[in-house]
């Protein structure tokens, strides 16, 4: 009888990291219908060729410094598709091609590849692109509703900038933005989904609007807009959650989430650009490590109390 | 209990097979008795190849103080003594005995017919005359843990009705049908240390064990049985002790230093036999499933080899991959299924190549789980660097000695990261250099 030895356990929870980072792509597909219908079927393209090159700028990585190919725990797919859904529909598909790849093989594979990058590489990405093509990234469109490929509406201000919009208009998603960001209806739909499959806990993106919240408030902004209008609560649902760039513990994850708040409210009023979430989590995002240095997670059994 | 998991929630925890299986007696036609059947000095044997024993009959005399004395499981003839490979590890010295069939008892020599007329100082003598040690699996010698050290007091003893690992429900029939046992056993164990105070914890996956434990301690002052949300490992030693009373043992601690003795459930009713009928440990229930044809609690005497239980169920449905001493949480290998059943052995799991393959390793995605769901505190991921290194100052430094090697932190990894396993290594390794250093 060969009876095979190995360790416990013998059985496992059902999630792994390949079902986990399709559950977040399933949670995206709301807002990429609601981008596809606010912004036409160039919305779909970029997704499209985000997720593509992406899964493509991987394997191609993988293949050449002879590591094992990933591109099956969709872990690819979905930093490309998150990216793409950062674009405003106007800009040139290749930008986004560019950016999938500069994600992929700069900001993951190079330092390590999956679980060894230290920022998100979708909005890594994101900021070198805007760095890069101020203009194309910065160009939102008004929502179309046509189904062209070209979108040929006109740029404009987004409500950060001083537009108006209603607070209705910018729920739904009537609101010029990214392809990702416009229906915040969209996007707790999405959260609401990640939430019941377990697998994220609600705490960094409740903390992070919760405590931006409060200081634009503080600061006499108006909070709905804030909140409503621009990619916060995209950026605190599905990037701010991101596993590999936040911290380990729970109480980390409150710092980090406050630190989001705090430091897109920041931005937003003393600095140039209108927007601060990406560069908000990206900055928590280095300072993980740090945290996750300095706080101590749960109390070992038996260690202090009685 | 802090973290945890529900592993094979949607299965109730894969004991629904055997739940409502009575337990039913099956005597071996040989067993094989290791000389070394708890935790401690192995037992010296008394008897030789050819030797007619009887049923209970002591075999192998205690060496000291932490050991305990081994006895014939049937009556018959001694086939051999000696040095076998049994489970991994070292050779132990075995005695072997052939069933005459008759089941002929031994003088037996109870200390009274009830728990009152028993005298409290005999009890714990007693207890290490008929071999008895912890039943959950831990095998510790039962003596030992009621025996309080200078300084200390016992205020309360909990009798484990958690059985939270997977697939096993022996405890939990045990409960059902023989729950007298159970709460003599306590009792007597209550007498021998003069406390006041005895509570049955089980979880609320088994309601009816939870009636049937109520209504046998129905009018006896000072027990309790206390319904446990249904978490594992809520079954383990200092997990139930902080769900039952709120308390942590210290770290480097014993339960006795907050004043708390647990006993499964199997160990209390050994102790009700071995005081009121004088029965030394020759047998106990355990759970025979997974890929078996007839899945069943069987009374097996101990040294029962594992493919004789097996046979009992019918043998096997399909070719196992993995036979499993022990739940799928924190059962061992067996490395074939000659070996025999020990006096911790609640369950024999077969399991299919699809059950029990170990999956490959992923990279860490840092998702925390591991941190969510241990039972000890400890932070799993982090851990894991200073395991796979080598680097033993480092991993004890980050507490690797707490980790209860509960499974929990490898069974929710998504990357399937064998977490548990390079802890337990690193455990052993730790210890190793500790013995060495001695």
């Amino acid at each position: 009888m060969g009876l095979h030895i190995s360790n416990a356990p013998f059985i496992y929870n059902k999630d792994t990291t390949r079902s986990l980072m399709l559950d977040v792509i399933l949670a995206l597909l709301p807002t990429t219908l609601a981008g596809i219908f606010f912004f036409g079927l160039g919305a779909l393209l970029h997704v499209l060729v985000g997720t593509a090159s992406a899964m493509l700028a991987e394997y191609a990585y993988q293949k050449l410094t002879h590591k094992p190919v990933r591109i099956r725990d969709c872990s690819a797919a979905l930093t490309g598709m998150l990216l793409a859904l950062n674009m405003p529909v106007s800009a040139p598909l290749w930008v986004t091609l560019i950016g999938s790849a500069v994600a992929i093989v700069l900001v993951k594979e190079l330092f390590g590849g999956i679980g060894d990058n230290f920022m998100n590489p979708a909005l890594t990405a994101r900021a070198i692109l805007m760095a890069s093509w101020p203009v194309a990234m910065t160009a939102y469109t008004q929502p179309v509703f046509s189904l062209g490929l070209q979108a040929d509406a006109v740029s404009s201000a987004t409500v950060l900038h001083g537009l108006s919009a209603t607070p209705l208009q910018m729920f739904l998603g009537f609101i010029p933005g990214t392809i990702g960001e416009v229906s915040k209806a969209a996007i707790l739909i999405g959260f609401l989904y990640l939430l019941l499959k377990g697998v994220i806990t609600w705490h960094i993106p409740v903390i992070y609007v919760g405590s931006y919240a409060l200081l634009a408030l503080a600061l006499g902004n108006n909070v709905l807009n804030g909140v409503l209008s621009g990619g916060m609560l995209f950026g605190a649902v599905f990037m701010a959650t991101d596993y590999v760039t936040n911290p380990m513990t729970r109480r980390g994850q409150v710092i980090f989430a406050v630190g989001c708040g705090v430091f897109t409210c920041l931005i937003r009023n003393f600095s140039s650009y209108p927007e601060g979430v990406t560069f908000a989590i990206l900055l928590m995002n280095i300072a993980t490590p740090l945290i996750d240095k300095y706080v101590k997670g749960a109390r070992v059994y038996g260690k202090g109390k009685k | 209990m802090r973290g945890g998991v529900h592993p094979l929630d949607g299965a109730r925890g894969g004991k629904t097979s055997t739940s409502s299986s009575p337990i039913r007696p099956y005597v071996a036609k040989s067993v094989q008795i290791p000389m070394c059947q708890a935790i401690g000095a192995p037992s010296v044997p008394i008897v030789q190849a050819g030797d007619q024993v009887k049923l209970g009959q002591k075999i192998g005399e205690a060496a000291g103080f932490m050991s305990l004395p081994a006895h014939a499981s049937v009556s018959g003839r001694v086939v051999s003594v000696e040095q076998r490979m049994l489970m991994l590890g070292n050779p132990i010295l075995t005695v072997t005995i052939e069933n005459d069939g008759r089941d002929d008892w031994a003088e037996l020599t109870p200390l009274g017919k009830d728990v009152e007329s028993v005298n409290a100082a005999s009890i714990i003598p007693a207890i290490k005359e008929a071999g008895i040690c912890g039943m959950g699996g831990a095998t510790f010698p039962t003596h030992v843990k009621l025996t309080i050290p200078e300084g200390k007091s016992c205020d309360s003893i909990i009798v484990n009705g958690a059985e939270c690992e997977t697939h096993v429900t022996a405890d939990h029939r045990l409960m059902l049908e023989e729950p007298a046992r159970i709460v003599n056993g306590l009792r007597l164990a209550m007498k021998a240390l003069g406390v006041k105070y005895g509570i049955i914890g089980i979880e609320d996956n088994k309601k009816d064990a939870i009636e049937t434990m109520k209504a046998a301690i129905a009018g006896i002052e000072g027990l309790h049985v206390m319904p446990l949300y249904t978490k594992y490992p809520q079954g383990g030693e200092r997990q139930l002790i902080h769900a039952v009373t709120g308390y942590e043992v210290p770290v480097h601690g014993l339960p006795i230093d907050i004043g708390v003795v647990v006993l499964n459930v199997g160990t209390a009713a050994a102790i009700a036999d071995a005081v009121l009928l004088g029965k030394p440990l020759i047998e106990r229930v355990t759970t025979v499933t997974g890929c078996v044809k007839e899945p069943a609690n069987l009374r097996l005497r101990i040294g029962t080899s594992a493919s004789e239980a097996v046979e009992a169920c019918g043998g096997y449905k399909e070719e196992p991959y993995t036979l499993l001493m022990g739940g799928a949480m924190t059962g061992i290998c067996m490395p074939d299924d000659k070996p025999p059943i020990g006096k911790g052995t609640n369950c024999l799991l077969a399991l299919t190549e699809a059950e029990s393959k170990t999956p490959a390793e992923q990279p860490c995605i840092r998702c925390g789980r591991c941190v969510d769901v241990c039972p000890a505190g400890l932070k799993p991921f982090l851990l894991k660097h200073f395991c796979d290194k080598g680097d033993l100052a480092g991993a004890q430094a980050n507490d690797v000695t707490e980790c209860i090697v509960c499974g929990c932190c490898s069974y929710i990894c998504p990357a399937r990261l064998a977490l548990t396993a390079s802890f337990k290594n690193t455990k052993d390794a730790i210890a190793r250099q500790a013995r060495r250093a001695k």
